[in-house]
């Protein structure tokens, strides 16, 4: 598809827009779109598209242009396409480009190190434990504690074991 | 069920809704935009199963190629999901709450994209919901992340936490003494952003503004809410100062008189003369010049915007049954 508005390029930026309740859809080449002060999906964020990929071109040497870029071996997204579209292909992209990416990612976010949540802080939901199983660890622990003379932890977790026990012949 | 924005809120008179949303990715699967509409559909069956396998009753689940534009659009007018994602079908899903609190959207730009919507200033509340949900998903899922660089999002702009809060302020008073521009450079000085809600421009539609965290990298997701906490306080503060001098004057009294005397009476409203009016009369309650709930007007402002006229009321298909219908509901809301 040809761009809208100079008839020249291919279109390859397309626009939704929802004005007073109706659905306009525009496609534009890169040049008419950013000439047009259309910036697609950085908009929201109030990063300016050109400003963006300017920052993101300033860290690509001219040499490592078209053809020669490294993929990434998962989805096959090469830098070049992550330059041009503003997009990562996938979570493994970060990892294969991740020296070529941090200049900007620090440009965006003036800082290059996580911190807040963690997939590992998320609390694992443990299956609940049969009092079997409960007391099957117990006794291993006291085996562990009374091969290594720790025989107060062993007395501790005896008791543990009784209690358990013990609630088990109530019921 | 009674939708979440028909309650009123947390410093209600100004602020309208508090909104968390939580980007995340699944890390076997590629990016949506590198995803076909079979891959994307595989994406949104494994998080579809981990939702109804933890009994999340009242979420219904809705392919996006299943509704009409209009239902579509009146989607994105609530907030409950993006404009972008309103255009979207084969292979988009939408995941939402009885009371529409909750949403997730399915394969917009990233995998999930978590949204809890609470009435008034709630930023807390609203985090602790989506945290929850997040940590039951995040449970089932392999989620994209590394230690370096948090959550992997298919647009840098979210690294992080990949959390974008908001808050929505109505703030006529501010905008009426030329502060907005002022305002709107300072917050970004803080690294947060300002803008309209409905609509962009110089001056948005209905004097409703969105102010959200800009920076998702090296920051907490309780330092960033804790500081756009503090800034709309600030800006609620400055908002009621500006509104006490307004109402003063005869002018700007007349002004507001005069809105709620067409709301009451017009035959034909549109949009954007809806807006304007409503906003004129949401400073008249909110300081006690009317008597009127302002849940009433957060309601109305919520539901005559146009796609969500025209999916209330299948007749009110064409521009001017709309203005008619607008018109009718509005009297009807306000005698």
């Amino acid at each position: 598809m040809l761009c809208q508005n100079c008839g020249k390029n291919e279109a390859t930026t397309h626009i939704k827009q929802i004005i007073n309740g109706d659905m306009a859809e525009s496609h534009l080449c890169s040049d008419c779109a950013a000439h047009l002060g259309y910036s697609d999906m950085f908009s929201g964020f109030g990063l300016n598209l050109s400003e963006f990929f300017g920052g993101f071109l300033g860290d690509v040497k001219p040499a490592v242009t078209a053809g020669k870029s490294p993929r990434c071996p998962k989805c096959g997204t090469s830098f070049d396409e992550i330059v041009r579209d503003g997009r990562v292909g996938c979570a493994d992209c970060y990892r294969t480009f991740y020296d070529k990416l941090l200049p900007s990612i620090q440009r965006i976010h003036g800082k290059i190190k996580h911190s807040g949540k963690t997939v590992a802080s998320v609390p694992v939901q443990p299956k609940a434990e049969t009092k079997e199983e409960k007391i099957e660890k117990l006794k291993a622990a006291m085996s562990e504690a009374v091969a290594s003379q720790n025989f107060e932890d062993a007395a501790k977790i005896r008791d543990e074991i009784k209690a358990l026990e013990g609630g088990e012949s109530n019921e | 069920m009674s939708k979440w924005y028909i309650e009123k809120g947390d410093q209600g008179d100004i602020v309208l809704s508090t909104r968390i949303r939580l980007a995340r990715n699944i890390d076997e699967f590629p990016f949506p935009a590198k995803l076909d509409a079979a891959g994307k559909n595989a994406v949104n069956s494994a998080i579809r199963t981990v939702l109804f396998e933890n009994d999340c009753k009242d979420f219904s689940y809705i392919e996006m190629k299943d509704l009409s534009r209009v239902q579509a659009v009146s989607l994105a007018e609530r907030h409950l999901i993006s404009p972008e994602f309103a255009a979207k079908k084969d292979g988009s899903a939408l995941v939402i709450s009885e009371d529409e609190s909750v949403s997730i959207m399915l394969c917009e730009e990233d995998h999930i994209r978590l949204q809890v919507m609470k009435a008034g200033l709630a930023l807390e509340e609203a985090y602790d919901i989506a945290d929850k949900l997040d940590n039951m998903l995040g449970a089932k899922l392999n989620y994209a992340f590394d230690e370096r660089i948090g959550y992997l999002t298919q647009c840098p702009t979210n690294l992080g936490t990949a959390m974008r809060a908001s808050v929505m302020l109505h703030l006529p008073a501010l905008t009426r003494c030329g502060q907005m521009a002022r305002l709107s450079n300072t917050v970004s000085k803080l690294g947060l952003t300002i803008r309209g809600a409905y609509g962009e421009g110089s001056q948005p539609k209905g004097d409703v503004y969105q102010i959200s965290n800009q920076i998702t990298l090296g920051i907490t997701e309780e330092t960033a809410i804790a500081n756009l906490k503090s800034i709309v306080l600030q800006l609620v503060a400055q908002e009621r100062a500006a509104a006490a001098e307004i109402i003063k004057k005869p002018a700007e009294e007349d002004k507001m008189f005069r809105a709620l005397g067409i709301l009451k009476n017009a035959r034909l409203l549109s949009t954007d003369e809806f807006m304007e009016l409503a906003s004129l009369v949401r400073l008249g309650a909110a300081r006690g010049i009317f008597e009127i709930p302002i849940e009433k007007i957060n309601e109305l402002i919520v539901s005559m915007q146009p796609a969500t006229v025209t999916a209330a009321n299948e007749q009110a298909d064409s521009p001017s049954a709309r203005d008619a219908y607008r018109a009718k509901t509005v009297r009807e809301a306000l005698e």
